[in-house]
């Protein structure tokens, strides 16, 4: 008889730690999970952007004259460099490598009026500098020519945003 | 019930399956949110810039994003809209998306007060870009605030 009770106290014993020792191990994998799924969506957030703006008046006939002279930036390539595979090891081929990047590329840097032209990127942003401590309320017009790039022209609205210019715009496009 | 048993462990085994319940949920949450907040944002290589504001996207405004890889494709939440292959030059897609967000824009003085948030691939030719501000500038869109989005370099 009081064999009886131990054996009865065993099999509660056994059923009970049974589910006992189930659930620990899944809540780790479950909180662990969370954790993972909260992580990725910070990491997909942290994207930046410039700010330009185009002219309101951008297609209808500009007969009046501008009272205020615009900084004119013109972009043109000067060597369209080669593309490489995403790693830059190999040449591109359009088939397999899902995109490119170009190596070796130099682009050129006209600005107006004084037709200063340069492709170090340091030189024209100190050349901005100077011409937006005059005036920075004075209207910039980026003006990319055939062959250029989005990186081109965004290293240069960065630099022209930080030199402190306003009212930054775009030239209409040439090809058809 | 049993009054009698009050021992640690069978206390926990009681309150544990709520709790995983809701555990579950908030895990299903999260994969529908990520999944939900990603589908406008193609993967591309964003142009490196510096001094690019850091990109706090307002849920409740009515921002039109579209991506623009280095081949030429629009593609807006995750439908190409224009693909220049095989010397294609219809944009129209592209016009009337633009057209049905200027509307539900807010107005201010007659022209669109939100920005059209531009993803372009760093090498994709810029003339993709300015057809599209040029399709901006039509009397029916009318939108006038562009961002260009970049990537910020690593701190």
């Amino acid at each position: 008889m009081a064999n009886r009770g131990r054996r009865k106290k065993q099999m509660r014993e056994l059923t009970e730690s049974k589910a006992e020792m189930q659930m620990t191990p899944m809540i780790d994998v479950t909180f662990l999970l969370l954790i993972f799924f909260m992580c990725t969506i910070k990491f997909k957030k942290l994207e930046g952007k410039l700010a330009a703006y185009l002219p309101k008046d951008m297609g209808q006939d500009t007969t009046e004259v501008d009272p205020v002279e615009k900084l004119d930036i013109r972009l043109d390539v000067v060597a369209e460099g080669e593309r490489r595979s995403p790693d830059g090891k190999v040449a591109y081929r359009p088939g397999v490598h899902p995109r490119f990047e170009y190596v070796d590329r130099i682009f050129s840097i006209r600005i107006g009026p004084r037709e200063f032209t340069s492709d170090r990127i340091e030189e024209v942003a100190d050349r901005l500098r100077v011409f937006a401590s005059d005036d920075p309320e004075r209207p910039v017009t980026i003006d990319p020519r055939s062959g250029i790039v989005t990186e081109d022209v965004v290293r240069i609205l960065d630099r022209v945003l930080d030199a402190g210019f306003k009212k930054v715009s775009f030239a209409g496009s040439y090809e058809g | 019930m049993n009054i009698a048993k009050h021992d640690a462990e069978t206390d926990m085994e009681m309150n544990m399956t709520p709790m995983i319940d809701v555990v579950f949920l908030l895990i299903i949450f999260f994969m529908i949110i990520t999944d939900l907040s990603q589908q406008e944002l193609e993967d591309l290589e964003l142009p490196m810039a510096e001094k690019a504001q850091e990109d706090k996207p307002d849920p409740k405004a009515k921002r039109p994003i579209l991506n623009i890889k280095q081949n030429g494709q629009i593609i807006v939440k995750r439908d190409v809209l224009f693909d220049p292959a095989d010397g294609n030059t219809d944009r129209s897609r592209v016009a009337t998306f633009l057209q049905s967000m200027a509307e539900r824009m807010e107005k201010v003085d007659g022209y669109p007060d939100d920005p059209v948030l531009i993803r372009a691939d760093e090498f994709t030719p810029f003339r993709e870009i300015q057809k599209i501000m040029e399709m901006c500038a039509d009397q029916n869109i009318k939108i006038w605030k562009v961002e260009l989005a970049a990537k910020v370099p690593d701190a």
